[in-house]
Parts: structure tokens; C-alpha cells; sequence
């Protein structure tokens, strides 16, 4: 199903639609406030920039640089080509704790990996322990948002939701009380938790350790509290030293919620004397990503999801329309690498209004990649037959002056004898579902000039024949 | 077979990367590194800022605003509870408020540097009803540029505590006390 | 000063007097412009939709069309653009760089080029300015509210200089209004639903007349506030700086 078909669904219910586009505009003008406090954000947005792209120009030797300062620090370090490899690494290090209970802090990778289904059918329940998370896995929904996961739902949803899985009241939908009661429901699991799962934010080269941010504190409180810690990470995680902190802190709670930065900004380098922390550093498409030139700036994502905040379509068709972990613009970009013919519809789910690429933090140049993954799409006769053949014939036509000034005289003219209704029928023409079509004037503008008898300026001379 | 991918995943990433570009000098941007805009913006994300005269009100600072706390834990007075590293989930679960000492104190966006070494056990910021952070006024930089600079490292945990835990994950509204600290109170001297 | 005037397919088949009120205002201005006939698309449409090597023989057209000008101005920013940006996919000859160069919004050239920020007349109306994306943010023809709370660029700028108009304040200052090109019918849900926001916008703080320099948004905005029978017009820049009432 395309993201037109998908996003068509999420529009039928249009007072929805208006309030989760105010919601993440809301969230878009918090940014702004935000960004525009601080003198020197475009300034911190281009040391983002170059640094990303600095580590991509040696991720290798950062990657090797990270593992043995880990490993140094008394961390095991796996690697994982892809999402299974991924998921049964996890496992076997749950089996070889014996353990059972599980909690999880936000991780895409692991959204990405489908590593609760997994581990689910092994045998084993993972708590997800962010609120947002927690509440869309009662609902057995994937997340809509990368930061907001349960931004699609209403607080009357969250009510029912926890009145069937916690046992508040019939009814309640007060914020603050369906939070508390997540806090108690969570905080059971927390200090009952064997192993604890996260995801990480920034992986330093220099130190070895992970950084993670939460506002909640549910990444340090599953973590301190567990025996052993497992942190998944993708292999674009990493940055080179302590000191890029200072610009990726600064950058990424401002450009996500408008916050001057998370509550928790946690660094995991080592861990307490008797008990275990594992990296899990996750290829899944990254390296083949990172061979094209024309996508590879897509890596330097710190998953803020600031583009989705922004971005209109975004605002008024969901994450889900997107069918895919990481929706929104980035989404959009990173989605074809790992499954082209699925994900072809979401290159062309925009605008290209550009307003993506003026939020991102490290300057990814989004809406310039959706452009060129139509091409590779086109190429791929990966976008719709009748698209296709009528961009050849409109090619043919527009490049040549005569018959395209002919078809544009037929144009005008059917459309100013054809009956309204035949011209607007939904069924031949999308425009007119919601649009008038232009009033067709009796002359074009080329034909207008050519009958103006006023002197006009004199062609210059070719010097190259046409 | 994790040595394999490691193999697969370092090789494909020096086949695939591009020609190699700079690493850029991160610049100090300077900023205002006042009491004053430090407890501005902490008030701004749900903390509050308490000024004491010297260490030596910490007891009765406390006791004005923490009247109902019984179980207390601290490196800065015998608290109730004992707390180090070896502490069981059980009796820190128990704990109504922590008072630890602060290390770096970050204007710009209310943060301060919490070190493992200041916590007790790790877990204790987070697990405690109320957290009360101890901060000399003089440790309060701008930037988390000049935060970052004068950490001598990260050491085995640590972590910027900014403010109360909070949630906004149902339908943005904000909520402080998600599942860490319902409080943050900074005393500063 | 060699000028050509590229008037988009959809401009002179639709609305041609966009292309004449551009032309006249180029000549009271002091530059007359030369709209050479065999000039047809930048090409856009088909790249946008992934065909871009179809629309290759359409870019070398438009290069053999212009490339001895001076200058090549049109009433759209989203054509000028696509020239200035994508024609990067042609051998980059002389000519090419040349008329990747040479390309200019009208706006733009009044702004830049001619260096003109005020123009006499009046306009006794509430106007509100649509910022066209391609125009702002891709030829930074305006602040974007991305970067800075500053509501500035060159079309405020020589529309406030015209006595009596009054410029709508907009709660979403430069949110993009849905057209896309091709989006325009192949998420033609999405694409209708962000047109009739914007124009929600205008309507909700009074906007009698919509203007921007690019007519393709202009087209599809009409296309809603005539369908909902709204009481505001929607006219080109150009044909206000020219001194057309509404």
C-alpha cells in the first residue's frame, strides 16, 4: 500500500488530522523558540556536520578505536551484520543469565531489529519503560513518532488503554494520574529487572563509553538497577571525542522538544565491579548506506525527529502511513536502502519543501536525497506505470516548442467546452477532488504576444545553432 | 560469529566510507555563566534553586523544605539510610530523598554534573523520591563546551541531571515525576 | 542588458496574464525583455516525479532557448530553482553554467539584479504574502522561520513599499502550502488538506488578496478558495507591483 493510500486513511477523520498537526507544531515552535536563543546554533549545526562527516570518512578505525577503549573499560563488545544476528546476540546473553525479567529503554535499533517479537517468541517478555513506548506496546502499535512514540493517540486513548492493562479508573484521561500510574506499575519492573536494554545516543571513541538521553530516567534506573546492561547501537553512533558532546547536547533536546537539553544525559563507560555491560554495534544496511554517495549524509542522523515535527505531511498523514521504524522525512531516505520496492511510495511523500533539511541538526541535505531516491526509483521502474509513460510522453512533448504550444491550444479548449463535471470528476482528475481547475483564458501568453504590434526587443543572434 | 561480522562490518565500512575530511576544533562560544541565568533556566524546566549561606545550613535547609522526608540518604550527613554501592534495590527503593554533591553547574540549560562518585550507588539519583544536588556557585560555566572541558573524564557513570524526571508522552503534556526524581531542588552556596 | 523572459507551461496556458503583467513590469522598470518562442519547461515536472533523464532532452531545450541571454527571468521560483540546482545532471558546458546562472525569479531579479526594494503605487488592501518554498528557502528569497523569528525577504519588502496595503500577520509564517508539483495529485489528499490550511491561515487573519511570486502555488491555492467560494482573490505579485487592482 502507498503512503497516499496510507495517509488518505489517516485524513478521513479531519478534526484528528487538525490536532496532531497542531501537536507537532507545537513541537516545532517550541524548537524554534529554542534555536533561536542561542546565538551560535547555526554555527553548533555545521561543527555538527563536519564532524559526522569526519567520523564517516573513518568509521573503520573510530570503530575499532571505540572497541578496544570498551573493552578496555571492561565492556564486551559484539558486532552484528544484521537484525537477526542483532536479536541472538541479545538472546544468548539473557540465556546465559538465566534471566527472565527484561526492561527496555527507547532503542529504534531495536524497534528496527524487531527484537521484541523475537525475544517473544523465545520465551521471554521485554517491559518497554519509556512512557510512550510502554503504552504503545500495550497496544501491540509501533511507534508513530521516533521521540513521541504514542504522539498519534489522544489521552482518552492512553485512558483506555490503562484502564484495561492497569486498572485506572473508567474514564480517567488526567495526565498527570495515568503517569503515575505508570510510574508504579513501572517501578516494579524496574527493581525487579535482570537485564536492562538501551539504546544509545552517542558512542565516544576516545572513553569507550555510551551516552544516553531520557527525560524520564528510565534508561539509568533499569540500568543501575539491573545486573547486566546491553546497549545497541548502530555503527553511525560514534563520535570521536568527549568534547563533540558539548555540540551534540547542545544540539539535540533543542532541535527534538524545545528543551535546552534532556534531564538525564548519562554516560556508560564502565560498569560496578561484579556486574556486566555488553555494546551491541549493528551494521543492518548502514555500510551499504554509507556506500552511496548520494545518501550516505543520511547516517549522520542523531534522531532528534525534528524533520518530522516540522514537516507538513508528516503532521497530517502519522508515522504509521510511513510502514516503516524511522517515519517522517528521514524515514524517507533511510527506508529505500533497506527495502526499495516497499518503500517506494516515500521518496514521493513530499513536497520537497525543504523545511526538513533547514531543521536538521548536522545539515542532512533530506529533501535534495528524496529527490535523487526518485531517480534511482525511476530508474528502477520503481514508481507507477502510468507515471512513467506519461513523464516520457510530457518529455517528448516539452521539448519541442510546436508541439507543445498545439497541445496546450487543445488543452484550453476542451477544458473551457467540456461540462464541470466531466472536467472535475474524481475519477479522471485528482486535482479536482478538492481544487477548482484554473479558468482556461481564450489565449495563452504566447499567443497574446504575438499579436502585440508594439516594437518588441529584437532576438539576439544564435551563436550556436539550435 | 560475531568475529565474522566484525570483520564483514569493519571492512565494508573502509571499502564503502568517502575521502577523509576534518575534524573541526569546537570553539568555547563563550556565554554567561551567572547564578543568575542558571537558576533562570532551572526554573524553566521544573527545578528549583536554593541558595544557602554555607554548608553549614544544609541540615535546617533541608528540614524546611523536606519536612515529611524519613528516609534520607547522604555523603554530606548521616542520613537514615546507609547507602553505598553493595545497597539492595529494596531499601533504595525506600528512600525519599538523596542529597549529593553537584560538581558542574551549566547555565545555559540548568544542568549539573553528577558523578558515580558523588551518588552512593548508582542508581540512587534516579530512584529516589526527591533529589537534592549541593553546588558551589563558583562551578557554573556557560556552555556544556566548557562543562565537557573541565571534566577530567566520565569515569565509570555519570550523568547531567537537568531538572526533574518529566514525560510529555501523553498528548505533550507535561508531566514531572516520570519514573525518576519527582524533585530537584539545587542549594546553592 | 539582454533579458528573456521564461514564462512557464502552466503560466501562459493559464494564466497568461501573470506572463504580461511580468513583461510590463520588467519594461517600466527600464528593461525590456524578449520572450523567445521556442521556449517551452524547465523540465521540473518530470524529474520530480523520478524521470529525470526523460526531462534531459527538456533541460537542453531550455539551455539552447536562453543561453544567449543576459539574463533569463520568470514569475516562478520553483522554475528558476529547478534550473539552478538540477540542471547539474547536463555536461556542465559554458552555455549550461551560463544559464544556470543567468536564471532569475522576478522577484529576485527586481531585488538583486535591478536592486530595486521600493516601487511607487498603492494597494489599499490586506494582503497576504505566500512565501513559495523553492523561492525561500531553495534561492533564499526570505528568511526562513527555521533559522530566525525575522519575518524579512524581498517581496514583503517591495510589497510594503506600496502605499496603503496592510500585510496579513500569519500564524505559520512560510508553511508550504501543498502543491509539490506532481504531489499535487499523487498524494492528492495530503496535498488539498495542506492547502486548505494555509489558506485557513489567511482567511482566520483577514487576508483579502493572496499574492506570492510563484504561480504554481498560487494555482493550486485559487483552486481551494474558489472551490470553498472564499471572498479572496489571488493574484501574481507581479500584477500587483504592476498596479492591477484586484
Amino acid at each position: 500500500m502507498s503512503h497516499a493510500l496510507r495517509a488518505d486513511q489517516f485524513l478521513l477523520d479531519a478534526d484528528r488530522t487538525t490536532w496532531h498537526d497542531e501537536t507537532l507544531w507545537f513541537v516545532r515552535e517550541k524548537r524554534d523558540r529554542a534555536v533561536y536563543a542561542v546565538p551560535e546554533f547555526q554555527a553548533l549545526r555545521e561543527l555538527a556536520s563536519q564532524i559526522k562527516d569526519h567520523t564517516l570518512s573513518r568509521l573503520d578505525r573510530y570503530l575499532q578505536e571505540f572497541e578496544a577503549a570498551a573493552q578496555a573499560n571492561g565492556v564486551h563488545v559484539h558486532w552484528a551484520a544484521d537484525a537477526a544476528e542483532h536479536n541472538a546476540i541479545i538472546l544468548a546473553i539473557i540465556r546465559q543469565q538465566g534471566a527472565t525479567r527484561i526492561v527496555k529503554s527507547k532503542s529504534m535499533l531495536t524497534e528496527e531489529c524487531h527484537l521484541n517479537p523475537y525475544l517473544l517468541q523465545h520465551g521471554i517478555e521485554v517491559v518497554d519503560t519509556d512512557l510512550g513506548e510502554r503504552i504503545i506496546q500495550f497496544r501491540e502499535e509501533a511507534p508513530s513518532h521516533i521521540v513521541l512514540p504514542a504522539i498519534h493517540l489522544k489521552k482518552e486513548d492512553v485512558g483506555d488503554t490503562f484502564h484495561l492493562h492497569l486498572g485506572t479508573e473508567k474514564g480517567e484521561s488526567d495526565p498527570q494520574r495515568l503517569t503515575e500510574a505508570a510510574r508504579q506499575h513501572l517501578r516494579a519492573k524496574f527493581l525487579a529487572g535482570q537485564v536492562a536494554i538501551s539504546g544509545v545516543n552517542f558512542a565516544v571513541a576516545e572513553t569507550g563509553g555510551v551516552v544516553v538521553c531520557t527525560n524520564e530516567g528510565n534508561a539509568d534506573l533499569g540500568v543501575n538497577l539491573a545486573q547486566v546492561h546491553i546497549a545497541c547501537m548502530g555503527i553511525e553512533k560514534l563520535i570521536p571525542r568527549l568534547t563533540d558532546l558539548g555540540v551534540f547536547t547542545r544540539l539535540l533536546a533543542r532541535s527534538a522538544t524545545g528543551q535546552p537539553v534532556t534531564t538525564y544525559t548519562s554516560h556508560f563507560t564502565q560498569p560496578v565491579a561484579g556486574k556486566e555491560m555488553h555494546v551491541v554495534i549493528v551494521d543492518n544496511g548502514r555500510t551499504q548506506q554509507l556506500g552511496r554517495p548520494d545518501f550516505r549524509a543520511s547516517l549522520k542522523c542523531i534522531r532528534c525527529g525534528a524533520c518530522m515535527n516540522t514537516c507538513p505531511v508528516y503532521r497530517r498523514s502519522g508515522g504509521h502511513s510511513y510502514d516503516f521504524t524511522v517515519p517522517g522525512p528521514i524515514g524517507a531516505i533511510l527506508s529505500p536502502n533497506i527495502d526499495m520496492k516497499k518503500h517506494a511510495s516515500l521518496p514521493f511523500a513530499s513536497t520537497l519543501c525543504g523545511s526538513c533539511t533547514d531543521v536538521c541538526p548536522v545539515k542532512i541535505d533530506i529533501h535534495t536525497q528524496l529527490y535523487k531516491w526518485r531517480q534511482v526509483l525511476g530508474e528502477a521502474n520503481e514508481i507507477p506505470a502510468s507515471k512513467k509513460w506519461s513523464m516520457k510522453f510530457m518529455g517528448r512533448l516539452l521539448a519541442s516548442a510546436r508541439v507543445y504550444g498545439l497541445s496546450g491550444q487543445f488543452a484550453r479548449k476542451a477544458l473551457r467546452f467540456l461540462p464541470h463535471g466531466l472536467t472535475h470528476a474524481a475519477s479522471f482528475n485528482a486535482w479536482a477532488v478538492a481544487r477548482e481547475l484554473p479558468e482556461p483564458p481564450q489565449q495563452s501568453f504566447r499567443e497574446w504576444y504575438q499579436q502585440q504590434p508594439k516594437p518588441v526587443p529584437q532576438p539576439p543572434q544564435p551563436q550556436v545553432p539550435a | 560469529m560475531s568475529s565474522a561480522s566484525r570483520t564483514r562490518i569493519l571492512l565494508a565500512a573502509q571499502a564503502n566510507k568517502p575521502a577523509e575530511t576534518l575534524l573541526p576544533t569546537v570553539p568555547d562560544f563563550g556565554g554567561e555563566a551567572t547564578a543568575e541565568r542558571f537558576s533562570a533556566v532551572l526554573a524553566g524546566i521544573g527545578g528549583t534553586v536554593v541558595w544557602l549561606d554555607g554548608l553549614g545550613q544544609l541540615g535546617s535547609t533541608l528540614q524546611q523544605l523536606f519536612p515529611e522526608a524519613r528516609n534520607t540518604a547522604s555523603p554530606l550527613f548521616a542520613g537514615t539510610v546507609p547507602v553505598d554501592a553493595g545497597t539492595p534495590t529494596e531499601v533504595l527503593a525506600d528512600i525519599d530523598l538523596a542529597v549529593l554533591t553537584g560538581e558542574i553547574g551549566v547555565a545555559e540549560n540548568g544542568a549539573i554534573w553528577l558523578p558515580e562518585a558523588n551518588m552512593l550507588h548508582r542508581a540512587l539519583p534516579t530512584i529516589t523520591q526527591h533529589l537534592a544536588l549541593v553546588l558551589d556557585h563558583r562551578r557554573i560555566v556557560a556552555t556544556m563546551h566548557q562543562a565537557y572541558a573541565q571534566l577530567p573524564g566520565t569515569g565509570g557513570y555519570g550523568t547531567f541531571v537537568a531538572g526533574p524526571s518529566k514525560t510529555a508522552d501523553i498528548e505533550q503534556s507535561l508531566v514531572i515525576g516520570a519514573h525518576g526524581a519527582r524533585s530537584l531542588v539545587v542549594l546553592l552556596y | 542588458m539582454k533579458v528573456a523572459l521564461f514564462v512557464p507551461c502552466y503560466i501562459d496556458q493559464f494564466y497568461p496574464q501573470v506572463g504580461v503583467a511580468t513583461l510590463q513590469l520588467l519594461e517600466k522598470l527600464g528593461v525590456p525583455a524578449y520572450f523567445p518562442a521556442q521556449q517551452t519547461c524547465c523540465g521540473q515536472p518530470l524529474a520530480n516525479s523520478g524521470c529525470e533523464r526523460d526531462a534531459l532532452p527538456i533541460y537542453k531545450h531550455f539551455v539552447r532557448t536562453f543561453q544567449d541571454y543576459d539574463y533569463v527571468v520568470a514569475p516562478s521560483g520553483s522554475c528558476v530553482y529547478h534550473v539552478r540546482k538540477h540542471f547539474d545532471k547536463l555536461e556542465q558546458t559554458a552555455e549550461v553554467q551560463h544559464v544556470r546562472g543567468a536564471a532569475y525569479d522576478l522577484i529576485d531579479f527586481i531585488s538583486t539584479v535591478l536592486q530595486v526594494e521600493t516601487l511607487p503605487g498603492a494597494f489599499p488592501h490586506k494582503v497576504g504574502l505566500h512565501l513559495s518554498c523553492h523561492g525561500q528557502r531553495g534561492l533564499h528569497q526570505a528568511n526562513e522561520s527555521e533559522l530566525t523569528p525575522v519575518r524579512d525577504g524581498q517581496l514583503r519588502r517591495l510589497l510594503a513599499s506600496l502605499d496603503g496595503i496592510e500585510l496579513t500577520h500569519l500564524n505559520r509564517n512560510d508553511e508550504c502550502c501543498g502543491f509539490g508539483g506532481t504531489f499535487c495529485v499523487s498524494e492528492a489528499g495530503i496535498s488539498a488538506r495542506m492547502g486548505q490550511d494555509r489558506v485557513a491561515d489567511h482567511v482566520r487573519n483577514g487576508t483579502q488578496v493572496l499574492t506570492g511570486s510563484d504561480m504554481s502555488c498560487l494555482m493550486h491555492l485559487e483552486g481551494i478558495v474558489r472551490r470553498a467560494q472564499l471572498p479572496m482573490r489571488v493574484m501574481h505579485a507581479a500584477e500587483i507591483l504592476n498596479g492591477l487592482t484586484p
